[in-house]
């Protein structure tokens, strides 16, 4: 009697361990071949995309990125006054607002009259600023000229004053793709013009006087860190 | 007391299996690891999640994704050491002595396998599975009261039986303790449909710097991983890869992707706080890259216990051990764009924020293949590195 007890106990255990296995990896299966369809999301790696990434600047932003060459297997490089005001569709006053919250991330830099020449601690302040990329994916340089001389000639100054930027962060980075990375602009002097305020951003001459004239010849430079 | 332990046996054993056939699904579950039987699984079981993924948790792992756990050997001996318990507790006295002298043979094989797993968990894995702990301790007493069966065999007259019934018992005890495994084996869905659906990488070249090189001694496969050395499992893959002998056998392109927001945008707030920092010593290693990258595995607590003390208690850690030149080149802006590229190269091509990740070539291995499918995976996917 006891060994049929024992044998009986022995076979039910047996038989109980094994449906569950049976019923364990049926579970699974079932899960398996019929995916729950509300799954946790994933994060995904991107750029970074800080709260200054309005709909609207974003907007402008684009426009200047296909306008202005840095979309994929385009030739032509930057954006000239024209380009600016007909792409961008905006007054020069929103346009300068939208750069107010990169103050902190970007600078100025800043030219003698009617040169285009980078000195020392432009230099400086350009590569300090390209080195900080964090998450961002493209890099803004917004070269203008202040109100002496005529429009042709600030036009073509500022255009100078950009390109000097753009040689001198090809010499720095040494990254084969910075074509795609850094977006041209060049306004002269005849589109969103800088007041006075802005001698207080971050400038590559902080100790020398600042004006109207002094802070428009210049280049703003800043990486943007919105996804666009 | 047998009885006793042979039930307990089945009970953890009985979680064990459920939580290994549960992963079947490919999905990431909650684990049972308490030394209380039935007690809610729970996400903090490093250890137990830890012996669940090793190479000794299961056998035939290249034939069979995940392989078949040990546990289910022990489900079917626990049962049929149940049911031979307790004939034995209802026979008493009147149970021949080669019953008794059998149960004490067999009754002892349970403690003998448990020693065995418990010095590969202390020599091998590093820590103890309570779960596992819990299957010790019933073959413990299983085993005392198996043994102690031979006490009561003094005096008395007992009936006797023909040896041959050990033959029959031995048959019956292989055939249960293989029955469980048979029908999991039975059972199991094919995962092969599912390892290559984990994505592909857009971008598989940098354009801007480069990955860590790591060339194991018998390098064959080509691999990217995307890691972060104070993440726990970037660790415990690792040391998978090293157990499972197939580290050699890769040529790693190493991308660091540290899990902190200290120069990770991607995240709000540090998950592994110091990462940013560890990560460029490893990319500061030099021909010691490898040895950096182990180093931070190794002192993975102490570590991360330093990141959260602040930057500078880690980066006198790192001088202690790796010297004043390699600080220095963790200090370099240089260093900093490198890992920044490294970065941009996982935003580029929109992997998931998580490590660590693995790449055959541009194809992603997904997360679940390289932990309990690692060799199935590798298997089917590159072959030549088990090799």
């Amino acid at each position: 009697m006891a060994g049929l007890i024992g044998a009986g106990g022995g076979v039910v255990l047996l038989l109980a361990a094994t449906l569950g296995v049976k019923s364990w990896v049926g579970s699974a299966k079932d899960r398996l071949e019929h995916p729950a369809e509300t799954k946790a999301k994933v994060a995904i790696a991107d750029q970074a995309e800080v709260a200054y990434c309005t709909p609207r600047f974003k907007e402008v932003l684009e426009r200047v990125l296909h306008s202005c060459g840095l979309a994929q297997d385009e030739t032509r490089r930057g954006c000239k006054p024209a380009d600016v005001k007909t792409f961008a569709s905006i007054s020069d006053a929103d346009f300068n607002e939208l750069f107010t919250p990169l103050k902190d991330r970007g600078a100025v830099i800043l030219f003698d009259e009617g040169m285009q020449d980078l000195d020392e601690g432009a230099k400086k302040l350009l590569e300090d600023k390209w080195f900080q990329r964090k998450g961002a994916r493209y890099f803004f340089v917004v070269a203008r000229a202040s109100k002496s001389g005529n429009q042709a000639k600030n036009r073509a100054l500022s255009h100078r004053r950009a390109n000097s930027v753009m040689f001198d962060l090809t010499s720095v980075a040494n990254d084969p793709e910075i074509d795609k990375k850094v977006g041209l602009l060049w306004l002269g002097n005849e589109f969103a013009q800088l007041s006075k305020d802005y001698c207080s951003w971050p400038t590559s001459r902080p100790n020398e006087k600042c004006d109207e004239e002094a802070i428009n010849r210049s280049a703003f430079v800043s990486w943007v860190d919105c996804r666009l | 007391m047998s009885v006793v332990g042979c039930l307990l046996g089945l009970l953890f054993a009985s979680y064990s299996t459920m939580d290994y056939a549960e992963h079947l699904d490919r999905g990431l579950h909650d684990i049972h690891c308490s030394f209380i039987p039935g007690k809610a699984p729970t996400s903090e079981a490093e250890a137990c999640r830890a012996a669940m993924y090793s190479p000794y948790s299961a056998l035939f792992r290249e034939s069979m994704w995940g392989g078949v756990p040990i546990s289910l050997f022990a489900l079917g001996a626990f049962a049929f050491l149940g049911g031979f318990a307790l004939y034995l507790w209802l026979a008493r006295e009147r149970a021949p002595k080669v019953a008794v002298g059998f149960f004490a043979g067999v009754g002892i094989t349970p403690l003998l396998v448990s020693l065995l797993m418990l010095t590969i968990s202390v020599s091998k894995l590093g820590h103890l599975c309570k779960t596992c702990v819990g299957i010790y301790i019933s073959s413990f007493l299983l085993a005392v009261g198996a043994v102690s069966g031979l006490f009561t065999l003094k005096g008395g007259v007992r009936p006797a039986l023909s040896v041959l019934f050990v033959v029959l018992w031995l048959m019956a005890l292989g055939g249960t303790t293989l029955v469980p495994a048979a029908v999991y084996a039975a059972s199991v869905p094919d995962q092969s449909p599912y390892l290559s659906k984990c994505g592909t990488l857009k971008q598989p070249k940098m354009t801007a710097g480069a990955p860590v090189k790591i060339r194991g001694s018998r390098a064959i496969q080509p691999v990217m991983f995307f890691e972060d050395p104070l993440c726990p499992t970037c660790r415990a893959f690792h040391e998978r890869l090293l157990d499972e002998g197939v580290f050699e056998r890769l040529d790693v392109d190493l991308l660091l992707f540290p899990l902190d927001s200290e120069c990770n945008w991607m995240l709000e707030s540090p998950i592994h706080p110091g990462a940013c920092i560890v990560s460029k010593a490893v990319l500061c290693g030099g021909d010691r890259t490898r040895a950096v990258l182990e180093w931070a595995y190794d002192e993975q607590v102490y570590l991360t216990r330093a990141g959260k003390a602040g930057a500078n208690v880690l980066r006198a850690a790192i001088k202690q051990k790796w010297g004043d030149e390699l600080l220095k080149c963790v200090d370099d802006r240089k260093t900093d764009v490198q890992l920044n590229q490294h970065l941009h190269f996982a935003s580029d091509n929109s992997i998931p924020v998580s490590t660590p990740q693995m790449f055959l070539g541009t194809k992603r291995v997904c997360d679940e293949d390289t932990d309990m499918g690692l060799r199935f995976a590798l298997k089917n996917l590159a072959p030549e590195v088990l090799q």
